[in-house]
């Protein structure tokens, strides 16, 4: 049995990990894949002490040092399906002895004494009519794989934060001509971005304007563009388009961890933030599965290592 | 492994999960041929010909086509499981 069982292994995983392996704990760390969500970002400028790094770089790096680390375990390739409560002899402060199997989805279980749920987030949809339709046929996700295919064509990026900012940037490189549509007033991304950004002559920049239905080429094998709202007079619009950029945050990988602990309306693991404690006693959860309000790189490292010194405390004994 | 099968990665030099793709390959020592479809044009309208999509990776394997990272379809094709 382990002490502890990291389920994910992006920022808040790698992080915590590193924590682990130097303070000696028994811990297994389960992911798909490393390096989480920004693993797609072309560019990186915010991570302290890299003055810019692609997102793909940043997470080689940050698997390389925990990967060095002594004495640690991997279980890589596959995904927590779900987790059941088992007797672990052990107990913090003298209660009940409570424990945890998780099982796998390639069929494997593994049993310990806490878990660190840090399995982060999946791309949230738009929602609206044609996204599904047209997904691959010119509705996108990943501007740095896919930028090239829309080459001298015309794409839009619907959203406003950084990872929206940033695919205005792929796209530009290679469209004619780049739109982005941002829901509100005001954009949630970084200022230095935004402004890098409307000096490009090839972007045309929509706020206020909400899509609502994405349609489809004369021929109705790809995108031929979108309906939006102009939310400032009210009016539906239409642009041509044959690309769209869906970057409008993540929803919660949470579903593994069922009843267990408390979750709020977009499924995201309340956590106490000073400890990252969850409301079930031996879980814990850090990074974008948690309902933490500010989603970056650096703070889900940062919880991910809170989370890990709660932890630490618990297997003491509450010390 | 060895396998009979012709391979074929669609995709671009800035994509990770194509970067992942090819990682899997080597790891299990199959050979596979790359087709830059950011600046290989013939080879972009091949692949959107055969996947019916833009997204990139495209796997061709013999006469089976995955698009995306799909480790366990991509083990399915070529018998690893």
């Amino acid at each position: 049995m382990y002490d502890l069982i990291i389920i994910g292994g992006g920022p808040a995983g790698i992080s915590a990990g590193i924590y682990a392996a130097r303070k000696k704990i028994k811990f297994l760390l389960i992911t798909e894949s490393f390096g989480g969500q920004s693993v797609v970002a072309s560019e990186i400028q915010n991570w302290v002490g890299i003055k810019s790094i692609s997102g793909f770089e940043l997470a080689k790096k940050m698997e390389e040092h925990f990967m060095v680390q002594p004495g640690i375990e991997v279980e890589e390739g596959s995904l927590a399906e779900k987790i059941e409560k088992i007797s672990s002899g052990f107990s913090a402060e003298g209660g009940p002895a409570v424990g945890w199997k998780v099982h796998l989805k390639n069929g494997k279980s593994f049993e310990t004494k806490t878990i660190l749920a840090v399995a982060g987030g999946r791309r949230r949809r738009l929602g609206v009519i044609g996204e599904k339709k047209f997904e691959g046929k010119g509705v996108a996700y990943c501007s740095t794989c896919d930028a090239p295919m829309f080459a001298k064509k015309t794409a839009a990026i619907v959203g406003g934060g950084n990872a929206a900012l940033g695919a205005v940037k792929d796209l530009s490189a290679y469209a004619d001509k780049v739109y982005l549509i941002v829901r509100s007033e005001n954009i949630k991304g970084d200022q230095a971005l935004f402004e890098e950004i409307k000096k490009d002559k090839k972007v045309e920049i929509l706020l206020n304007s909400e899509v609502i239905e994405v349609f489809g080429s004369l021929t109705g094998e790809f995108v031929g563009g979108v309906k939006y709202l102009d939310k400032k007079d009210g009016t539906s619009k239409e642009l041509k388009l044959d690309g769209v950029f869906v970057e409008i945050g993540s929803v919660p990988n949470s579903e593994f961890l069922g009843d267990l602990v408390k979750k709020n309306k977009y499924n995201e693991v309340v956590v106490d933030h000073g400890s990252q404690k969850t409301s079930c006693e031996s879980i814990w959860a850090a990074g974008d599965i948690t309902d933490l309000p500010y989603r970056q790189i650096i703070i889900s490292a940062s919880d991910g290592i809170k989370a890990l010194l709660s932890i630490k405390e618990y297997l003491n004994g509450g010390k | 492994m060895h396998t009979d099968k012709k391979i074929k990665i669609y995709s671009t030099p800035t994509c990770f999960y194509c970067v992942k793709v090819k990682e899997f390959f080597a790891k299990n020592n199959i050979k596979y041929e790359e087709v830059n479809v950011a600046t290989d044009m013939k080879g972009r309208e091949e692949m959107v010909k055969k996947s019916h999509q833009l997204g990139v990776p495209v796997i061709e394997i013999g006469h089976e086509v995955i698009v995306g990272f799909d480790r366990v379809a991509i083990e399915e094709v070529l018998g690893m499981k």
